[in-house]
């Protein structure tokens, strides 16, 4: 597991002991997606569908972008009513390669605000937020 | 790849509860590129000064901000590397996402063991 945080990207790597088929659901069901990130989900998968996902008093929100099975999806990131950083404001991209029977995920998540106080004050209170719900 | 400053020996607590409150960010806003003394931080709230007085306080107990005195003058700045350990957190926050990620799917999908 790694990761790396350039600019306003991240990115994220983990190499899971199951295939594609079995990891893709994992971004786009809501019973599945709880299992590891948020507690309550709202999940459209299709272009323009919705991707929603509540962790504590934070929820993410935003649209799939492209849902390619099993292999790539792409969501837009972003919080409702944050003039800063509203719903599409930054975009998730996940691919995933088979490796064998296992599979390489790697994330990458474009148009992070910087925790540095000059860029999007919402933004990192957004991801503060974030840290909050995800380590409740 | 990322790095870690593992020596890094503040915990980031302090300074995430300093940054839970607007008032507070607020103030960092206001310092974060001049040097400011605490009476015009406070002119620009409409809080008491005995209350930004005291969120000053926190910021400082935080390592947020640096104080400098001048004459009967204390003039406060933000402290730019305190914010480091707060970026470190964010920089985890998909991978220990993605951590949970193996976690939840390989519990799901055991291997049957190999023959």
């Amino acid at each position: 597991m790694t990761a790396e945080i350039r600019n306003d990207v991240i990115v994220a790597t983990e190499h899971i002991k199951a295939p594609p088929e079995v990891v893709f659901p994992y971004f786009t069901d809501p019973a599945l997606i709880v299992t590891w990130i948020g507690d309550r989900a709202e999940l459209d998968p299709q272009p323009g569908g919705v991707f929603s996902l509540g962790m504590g008093e934070t929820v993410a929100r935003g649209a799939y972008i492209t849902v390619e099975p099993p292999y790539r999806v792409v969501f837009s990131w972003g919080v409702p009513g944050d003039e800063t950083l509203p719903p599409g404001g930054s975009t998730v991209e996940v691919v995933l390669t088979p490796d064998g029977d296992d599979t390489m995920v790697v994330l990458t998540h474009r148009g992070v605000p910087s925790t540095h106080l000059d860029t999007h004050r919402a933004g990192w209170e957004h991801q503060l937020g974030l840290l909050r719900g995800a380590a409740g | 790849m990322a790095e870690r400053k593992q020596s890094t020996p503040a915990a980031p607590d302090a300074v995430l509860r300093a940054l839970a409150d607007p008032h507070r960010r607020q103030i960092l806003r206001l310092v974060k590129h001049s040097e400011l003394p605490a009476g015009q931080i406070a002119a620009s709230f409409t809080l008491t000064q005995q209350a930004v007085s005291q969120h000053i306080g926190v910021l400082k107990q935080a390592g947020l901000l640096t104080e400098r005195r001048e004459g009967t003058r204390r003039l406060y700045t933000l402290r730019h590397e305190a914010l480091d350990p707060v970026r470190e957190l964010l920089s985890e926050f998909w991978p220990d996402a993605l951590s949970r990620l193996k976690k939840a799917v390989e519990t799901a999908h055991p291997r049957p063991p190999k023959r």
